[in-house]
This record gives C-alpha cells, structure tokens and sequence, in this order.
C-alpha cells in the first residue's frame, strides 16, 4: 500500500497548532483594545507578528506536506 | 485525477523561460527572473510618471497624493527600525514596495516570482547579511561577536543556530504562503471558472501579498533593530 498521502495529511495537522496560537493572539488582543482602545496601533503591529510567527508552523507544515506529495 | 494533474502542472513544471546558447550547454533564465524584469519596468515607468513635474509651489494633487504615501511608508518602516538603525529605511522600503508588487502581480495574470522558492531565499539572504552588517558596522567585530554570548555563554550554540534559521524562516514564510495561495486559486478556478475565484482572488493575492510583504519586512527590521542595540 501506498501511504504517501497519509504522511502529507499528518504533516498537514501542523496547521492545528497555529489556528489555536492564532485564535489565542486574537483574543488577547481584543481584549487589550477593549481596555486600552488608545494603543491599538502597537497592539495591532504585534497581533500581525505574532500571527505570521504562529502561522509560520503552518506553512512549514505545508510545504513539507507538498515535498511529500510531489517528491 | 485531474486535481493531481493540476498540481504537478503548477509546481513541477518547468520553470526556464528563455533558453540562451552558452558555452556548449544552455544558460536558461527562470520564468521568475523574467517576471521580476516586467515589475521592475512597471514600477520605475510608474514612478516615472508619479513623480513627472514636481513643484516646491502650488503642487499638483498628483503630487500631494505621492509626498502623502512615501511619508507614511517612511515613518511606519522607520517606526519599526528605531531611531538608531534608521540610515536603513531606504532599503526595506524598497523590499516592501518590490515584495508588495510582486505578491499582487497575480492580479495582472502573471505567476508571482515569489513563488519561486530561488527568489525569497536570495531576498532572506540579502535580509540577513544586511542584519549582521549592521550589527558589524554598529558595534564593532568584537562588540558583535560578543552579541552571541548574550546574555548567557549558555545560549551561545543557538545564538549561532539562529543564523540559519532566521533566513530559513523568512523565505519558507514567504514561499509557502505565496504558493499556498497560488494553488488554492488555481483550484478554485478549476471548480468554478465564473464569479467564484473573485472574492478569494481580493484576500489572496491582494491581502495575504501585502501581509505577507509587510511581515518579511517587519520582521527583517526587527532583526535589524535588535543586531544595533
């Protein structure tokens, strides 16, 4: 049997990991505006840094899920 | 099935464009470097005729419209830099402009040179050779190679390590959203040709590019910012 596909599918539950991280951030973040709504440029600027770092694990996943596939 | 069809086609095609003779072999230049080649020419005939006429006086809309944006591009890249390593706005303002064209060039139907994985890594290469010049430049070799050992000898080993993946980092991120976005468009249209690919085409060639873009640069403007401290 061939389980190429199976091993991009587990490569692919990186992206578990991330949404979790990201959704987290968000939240976080909606919080400190509530309070704070003056600071949401800084805040702002590191929602958008945290989400490309969390999102980063994602997108490893991906590619390496595609390396799999087509390699 | 056909989907897989597709996907060979867009990622293991191949990616030569122009075949020139070269010794006794072929000298091929990627479809990417060609690509690059239009933007560039779209940008500087762009800025060519942005910038046509200016005045100290009475100034155009034209030109206060221009003035406005490279205002605002500069003070949000120099925000991000600090005031100390602010000598190097000029340049991640020109990554930013390049990456933004270039992540959006898939409105105008052409396949984004970010996709290609040869670009990004030479962009991160260029991000972090630039990072620890200026750390060299800003600290001197000694004060430099004494940054690895900060702030502990312990963390020394991934200090180190960190030369190779901040770079790595930077153009996976790159790469992988650039093509992530490119293949879910391309089977989108494969599902429905008509009216469907139109909002996804607005978040993820025009959003996801700018994002995209605005994170390398961030994110190169933080490595910057923290190798001059």
């Amino acid at each position: 049997m061939d389980f190429t596909a199976l091993g991009a599918a587990i490569a692919v539950f990186t992206g578990l990991g991330a949404g979790l991280g990201i959704g987290m951030a968000t939240s976080k973040a909606t919080d400190a505006v509530a309070r704070q709504p003056e600071a949401d440029g800084k805040i702002l600027k590191l929602l958008v840094l945290g989400c490309a770092l969390a999102e980063a694990t994602a997108i490893y996943g991906f590619v390496i899920a595609i390396m799999i596939l087509f390699s | 099935m056909d989907i897989k069809e597709l996907l060979n086609e867009i990622l293991l095609k191949d990616k030569a464009f122009i075949h020139l003779p070269f010794g006794n072999g072929k000298y091929d230049i990627y479809e990417s470097v060609v690509v690059t080649w239009i933007i560039m020419a779209i940008v500087l005939v762009a800025l060519l005729i942005l910038t046509h006429g200016f005045k100290v006086h009475n100034i155009s809309k034209r030109q206060a419209a221009v003035e406005a944006f490279v205002v605002w591009v500069r003070k949000m890249v120099g925000d991000m830099l600090g005031e100390e390593a602010a000598g190097y706005t000029d340049y991640i303002v020109t990554v930013l402009i390049f990456l933004g064209v270039s992540n959006m060039s898939g409105l105008l139907g052409f396949i984004p040179p970010t996709m290609d994985i040869n670009v990004t890594a030479a962009l991160a290469l260029m991000s972090i050779v630039l990072v620890e010049a200026a750390g060299i430049h800003h600290k001197g070799t000694k004060g430099w190679l004494k940054s690895f050992i900060q702030p502990m000898v312990v963390v020394a080993p991934m200090n180190i390590m960190e030369l190779a993946i901040k770079p790595l980092s930077l153009c996976m991120r790159l790469f992988g959203n650039i093509i992530g976005a490119t293949v879910i468009m391309e089977l989108l249209k494969h599902v429905l040709p008509f009216a469907l690919p139109v909002p996804f085409s607005v978040y993820f060639d025009m959003f996801d590019g700018l994002i995209q873009a605005y994170v390398f640069v961030f994110l190169t403007s933080l490595y910057i910012k923290e190798a001059v401290e």
